[in-house]
């Protein structure tokens, strides 16, 4: 096991230093540069150059690579482009809203998606099954933006049917206000959670249903559990693999993709703030954004693959 | 974003949420196993106590949501007393994207900081008049050659660090305008000397008459900061103002605290916090919600959601024009019958309906309120048949296709408005939206555009028209002259009757069309007075507003 998570340390660090490359060269094939940005619409082309030069833009690229790179090694993103304001102390500002933001939204997710999921599957062949099927269907087709939409004139403060959750902003002062951070918090995440969980309720559903038509269940059966017992005892661990997979992929895609749901509630997220840096050419700061969400990912699936091997003794078995 | 092209852009193009982004619910993995794959003889008894469970379960939920809503009946009296510990928060549109008044391009930077945090020699009026203010400068005088203004520097002035302002101060200001080619030096081009004559009194000398000089001191050019300070510009601000910069929360707020030594009248607030909210629909509920005192501005459509009762809805003047930009240098645009067509072909009227009913027409360059200001709108009134028959004389009677290059953040309203009108004399028109900075680098910078839609929103800036190598690519020898006159012309009056004969040949040379002159709806909580109404997008002036004891 130890091996195992040292080897996949290693190949992290490599994927790191691949993103590094990759995020590098193809930022800099986007048309446009931070300093027209700066200049916006009057500048001349004297002013924009002389802009170009004061904030270090005319260095030879593999010059600028490296000073990046060589700051990434202590740990250092770098400054932003634009307010030369440390990176890394505002993704911690913007973690601070994102992070919780996909936590709370995967839990709603799990909370809805697994238990309906189960229960979808056990009764797939009675009407009111078939209906949960239906509606998971019909909610994760919807788009998060009308999810959010609707949820805001059902319950949005001062424009919902009854006015009780703030539907924009998050405290100025942050999580030293956490009564007014979490419930600034409750729509965005409720409107992940049934989005998402709409889809991990499909999934956990067939996964069931797969578990189920499985040869262990009829040998369980066979020992005297009745059907639900046996789907719930042996198959539902089963699927449980499958399922915490696609949990992972879950989280993995939401922490670079909550841009709509924070645009929607106004939250100063992580997603908006690389949206504005790519739109402004920030490019470090978007670097060291993309080189941080992707050690996140990274990890994620680092822990799902342990937490494969926890739970699942063949998997011990066969390596290392 | 970032430009003063941007600040109100995106306002009515914004009625759509922001639906183009495609980052959303990213790879959500949907399973593609089909129930019939299960087994049939899987199939268990039903049990039928599910549907009332989960009906019950509901009717739980909404008895509970149903009695946790507390009606808010605002209907405190209203007392007359102004709170001076009031907390003003105020909802914007664009965020600046960097804070350094020398550099960094953009209405919204001067929006917030220009008038609260720093303030010039002399300010802006926003009354559409174009009258320069005292600001620092108590008093001015300008000479009968129109060659030397002498300026009165207040006295007892310090700036926000302790360092006092003089007038030497003040020159030394200006001149590091001139010295680094910071924003606005572009406005200063005819100054000879700017000398401190005594401490109270700063002397600018010209070498020619410069009839906009005021204007421009209004501007950046005139601001007035500390040379010696070192601070970093982009996130901090030293200045003389009623506010202090207070905190900057990118991508959220920028917060400003009553400056207790201002030297002049003292902010009748003790905070301000500028909020920044894209979403125009998430920023007309955060009105609604009472999370902000005003909104400015407010989305015109959305604008007739606003309980009247509860806000009062003003109408402001707006130096922005969105320019349907034709590039006069490259075929077909070069042929004045094919923009000629374009101007023809479409209904102005029809847009202005389709944002909010807000926006007024504009038939030139000029918007009302700068000078050479005169109304074009009878130049090119909608004619479908004229636009038809003169694209037939310039050859393309079998139609013509044109590609618009515009920045996401106008949103798709204009565009498709555009398409459909332009489609009705046989124009195809494709949209090509691109990113801002994708767009500064192909159509500003390369020239390389059939048309292009920005919002121009700075006043004064009908230099554009005579500068041939601008991205307009309109070279008229006439203009140009009548433009170079007009800047050295003795008076504002002269100035601006001959910018007023340029402009009129611009339009009638259909150098462009302007689709509208942009108007401003901002939306004030009852108990909110002295809120700024004209020019809010460049110029937004919280000094004097304050907030009633009993509404706060």
């Amino acid at each position: 096991m130890a091996l195992y998570v040292l080897r996949r340390l290693g190949l992290f660090a490599v994927g790191l230093f691949i993103t590094s490359i990759i995020v590098f060269v193809v930022l800099r094939v986007l048309p446009g540069d931070v300093a027209q940005v700066i200049g916006g619409i009057k500048a001349t082309p004297e002013q924009v150059a002389d802009i170009r030069v004061r904030y270090g833009l005319d260095q030879p690229l593999i010059v600028q690579y490296f000073d990046w790179f060589g700051g990434l090694l202590h740990g250092d993103l770098g400054r932003s482009l634009i307010t030369n304001s440390p990176i890394q102390n505002e993704l911690a500002e913007k973690l601070a809203v994102t992070l919780p933001l996909c936590v709370l939204g995967i839990v709603v997710a799990v909370v809805i998606g697994i238990p309906l999921g189960v229960y979808a599957a056990l009764r797939h062949d009675t009407r009111f099954g078939q209906l949960v099927g239906y509606i998971a269907q019909a909610a994760a087709a919807v788009p998060v933006l009308w999810t959010g939409l609707l949820l805001i004139l059902l319950v949005g403060k001062g424009v919902g049917l009854v006015s009780i959750l703030p539907s924009q902003g998050f405290p100025l002062d942050g999580w030293a206000e956490p009564g007014k951070a979490i419930a600034a918090l409750i729509l965005p995440a409720l409107t992940i959670g049934i989005v998402e969980g709409a889809a991990l309720l499909r999934f956990t559903r067939s996964a069931v249903l797969d578990a189920m038509g499985q040869d262990y269940i009829r040998t369980a059966m066979s020992r005297g559990l009745t059907h639900t017992q046996a789907v719930l005892q042996h198959g539902v661990p089963n699927a449980s693999l499958s399922v915490l997979s696609v949990i992972g992929l879950q989280i993995a895609s939401l922490i670079g993709g909550t841009v709509v749901i924070e645009t929607l509630f106004a939250l100063p997220g992580l997603g908006s703030k690389l949206v504005t840096d790519v739109g402004n050419r920030d490019l470090i700061s978007v670097q060291g954004t993309i080189v941080v969400l992707t050690a996140l990912v990274l990890f994620i699936g680092l822990a799902i693959d342990i937490a494969h091997r926890v739970i699942d003794p063949r998997q011990r078995r066969v390596t290392s | 974003m970032s430009d003063s092209t941007t600040p109100t852009g995106d306002g009515p193009a914004n009625q759509n949420p922001p639906d183009g982004t495609t980052v959303g619910e990213g790879p959500t993995p949907t399973s593609s196993v089909d129930d019939t794959l299960v087994g049939k003889e899987k199939k268990r008894r039903t049990r039928r106590w599910g549907i009332p469970a989960v009906l019950a379960a509901v009717v739980v939920v909404v008895a509970v949501v149903v009695t946790v809503v507390v009606v808010n009946n605002n209907t405190a009296p209203q007392a007359a007393a102004v709170d001076t510990d009031a907390t003003l928060t105020v909802g914007l549109v664009l965020e600046p994207t960097s804070l350094d008044i020398r550099t960094q391009s953009g209405a919204a930077l001067e929006q917030a900081l220009i008038g609260n945090v720093y303030e010039g020699l002399v300010a802006r009026s926003v009354d559409g008049s174009g009258d320069a203010l005292p600001a620092l400068a108590t008093a001015w005088k300008v000479s009968d050659d129109s060659l030397s203004y002498t300026f009165t520097i207040a006295s007892g002035v310090t700036f926000s660090n302790g360092t006092a302002v003089t007038a030497k101060t003040a020159a030394e200001s200006i001149q590091s305008v001139i010295d680094n080619q910071y924003l606005g030096s572009e406005y200063l081009g005819s100054v000879a000397s700017v000398e401190a004559t005594s401490d109270t009194e700063l002397v600018i000398t010209l070498t020619t008459p410069y009839p906009d000089l005021l204007w421009a001191l209004g501007g950046r050019a005139g601001l007035v900061l500390d040379t010696s300070a070192t601070n970093d510009l982009k996130t901090t601000a030293i200045g003389t103002g009623p506010f202090l910069l207070d905190s900057w929360k990118q991508g959220d707020s920028l917060t400003l605290t009553r400056n207790d030594g201002y030297w002049g009248e003292k902010a009748k607030v003790a905070k301000v916090v500028l909020r920044y909210i894209t979403d125009t629909n998430a920023a007309a509920n955060a009105l609604k919600a009472g999370d902000i005192d005003a909104l400015a501005p407010i989305d015109a459509t959305l604008a007739k959601t606003v309980d009247t009762a509860a806000f009062s809805l003003t109408k402001g003047l707006a130096s922005d024009k969105f320019v349907l930009a034709f590039n006069n240098a490259k075929s077909p645009l070069s042929d004045i019958r094919v923009r000629q067509a374009i101007r023809y072909a479409i209904d102005h009227a029809a847009i202005v309906t389709a944002r909010g009913d807000a926006d007024a027409l504009l038939g030139g360059p000029i918007p009302e309120g700068d000078p050479g200001y005169e109304d074009l709108t009878g130049l090119y009134p909608h004619d479908v048949a004229k636009a038809k028959s003169l694209l037939a004389e310039a050859g393309y009677a079998d139609g013509l296709t044109l590609t618009l290059t515009v920045p996401s953040f106008y949103g798709d309203v204009l565009p498709n408005l555009l398409t459909s009108q332009l489609a009705e004399v046989g124009i195809t028109l494709k949209t090509d939206s691109v990113e801002f900075a994708t767009w500064l680098q192909d159509v500003y910078t390369n020239k390389d555009f059939e048309l292009s839609l920005v919002d121009h929103a700075e006043s004064h800036d009908f230099g554009s028209w005579a500068n041939p190598d601008y991205y307009f690519g309109f070279d008229n020898a006439e203009v140009q002259s009548l433009f170079a006159q007009s800047q050295v012309a003795k008076t504002e009056e002269e100035s601006a009757k001959l910018l007023a004969q340029a402009a009129k040949i611009v339009s009638q040379e259909a150098a462009a069309d302007w689709l509208i002159n942009f108007r401003t709806v901002t939306a004030v909580r009852n108990g909110v007075n002295g809120f700024p109404v004209n020019e809010i997008n460049s110029r937004l002036d919280l000094g004097s507003v304050s907030v009633d004891k009993a509404a706060s």
